[in-house]
């Protein structure tokens, strides 16, 4: 089983890597010792959040302020629960880890994949989501602690996380096999694009929701077939 | 640099990440099996994945050589997994395939 947990999550790794190597990097710029990207990447564990504390920190932004940016550049992570309630059993504090480490990629991957044949369900999720989460507390230590030093050159690595997604909305279309949720996403995509930018992702997915569930109160045929 | 600083900032942004992947934990708890909420669980994940996708690319030039690049290793990508269905193979081929090419491999 750790080794599905390990393939299942490979593509993840290769996003990480470099994301986290990024990370480290501009961060030991700011001059703290290199453990404390460790440290966030164990306790924080949110690329564009942590990307976005390195601006904080240099700025000496408040607490209130910091607290508000980070809930709202994270806030899409609320819908990801929705999808997965039924996934999750009642599995004490793995279940608590298991949603603290739910981020844009494990997300993916769980509402996406089937859990192998034979394999115990909390035990693979909790394998996905540890061995996740150990690939970017990796990646973050290596840029902070060696990473002018680092030998391999990651330029383009960070793909993978593109090529992810992708291999997963194939895997969705194959799913679903029906057309209207990723029409109105890419409607709700350009709406997002168009007036919010740089909240592009709550946006969208905030819309499309509202969409889909406007159609399905107000449509017979949306009712009948979705 | 200041330690103390670093360690509430870490504080309150681990708290507040957390705040955001937990309330429909709590908020739905036993309540999944609601038709509205079981329609949800199944519609967000291929939205979420469309928009993720629109995300990605949104932020590449496509006039530069580095959109003609994305363009090409998402065709590798797309193109692997029609013909395999084997997502790390996709995957890896089209990291690959990026890398090659914004690295001048050739």
């Amino acid at each position: 089983m750790i080794r599905a947990a390990l393939k299942t999550t490979l593509p993840i790794f290769f996003g990480y890597l470099p994301l986290g190597i990024a990370f480290g990097l501009l961060f030991q710029e700011l001059g703290y010792p290199w453990y404390f990207a460790t440290l966030m990447g164990i306790c924080i564990y949110a690329g564009a959040a942590q990307f976005m504390a390195v601006g904080l920190l240099a700025a000496g932004a408040g607490f209130v302020e910091i607290a508000i940016a980070t809930f709202f550049l994270n806030s899409r992570h609320i819908f990801y629960g929705l999808a997965l309630l039924n996934s999750f059993g009642d599995w004490g504090l793995r279940k608590l880890y298991l949603i603290f480490g739910l981020t844009d990629e494990v997300y993916s991957l769980m509402s996406t994949i089937e859990v192998p044949e034979g394999a115990d369900k909390p035990q693979f999720y909790f394998l996905m989501t540890i061995f996740s989460q150990s690939y970017w507390i990796l990646g973050c230590t290596l840029g902070a602690w060696a990473g002018t030093k680092l030998v391999f050159n990651t330029q383009g690595m960070e793909f993978a996380a593109t090529a992810l997604f992708t291999v997963l909305l194939i895997e969705q279309w194959i799913k679903v096999r029906k057309p209207l949720p990723f029409i109105i996403a890419l409607i709700a995509s350009a709406i997002a694009l168009l007036l919010f930018a740089q909240h592009m992702l709550l946006f969208a997915i905030s819309l499309s929701l509202i969409m889909m569930m406007l159609l399905r109160a107000t449509n017979q045929k949306v009712r009948d077939e979705y | 640099m200041n330690i103390e600083y670093l360690f509430i900032v870490i504080a309150i942004m681990s708290a507040a990440t957390f705040a955001t992947r937990l309330p429909p934990f709590v908020l739905f708890s036993g309540r999944g099996q609601h038709p509205l909420l079981q329609f949800i669980a199944k519609y967000t994940p291929p939205m979420v994945m469309t928009i993720l996708v629109v995300y990605m690319l949104k932020s590449v030039d496509y006039l530069s050589a580095e959109g003609f690049y994305a363009a090409i290793a998402l065709i590798v990508t797309i193109g692997t997994h029609l013909w395999r269905r084997n997502a790390l193979l996709s995957i890896v081929a089209g990291t690959v395939t990026f890398m090659a090419l914004v690295q001048g491999w050739f």
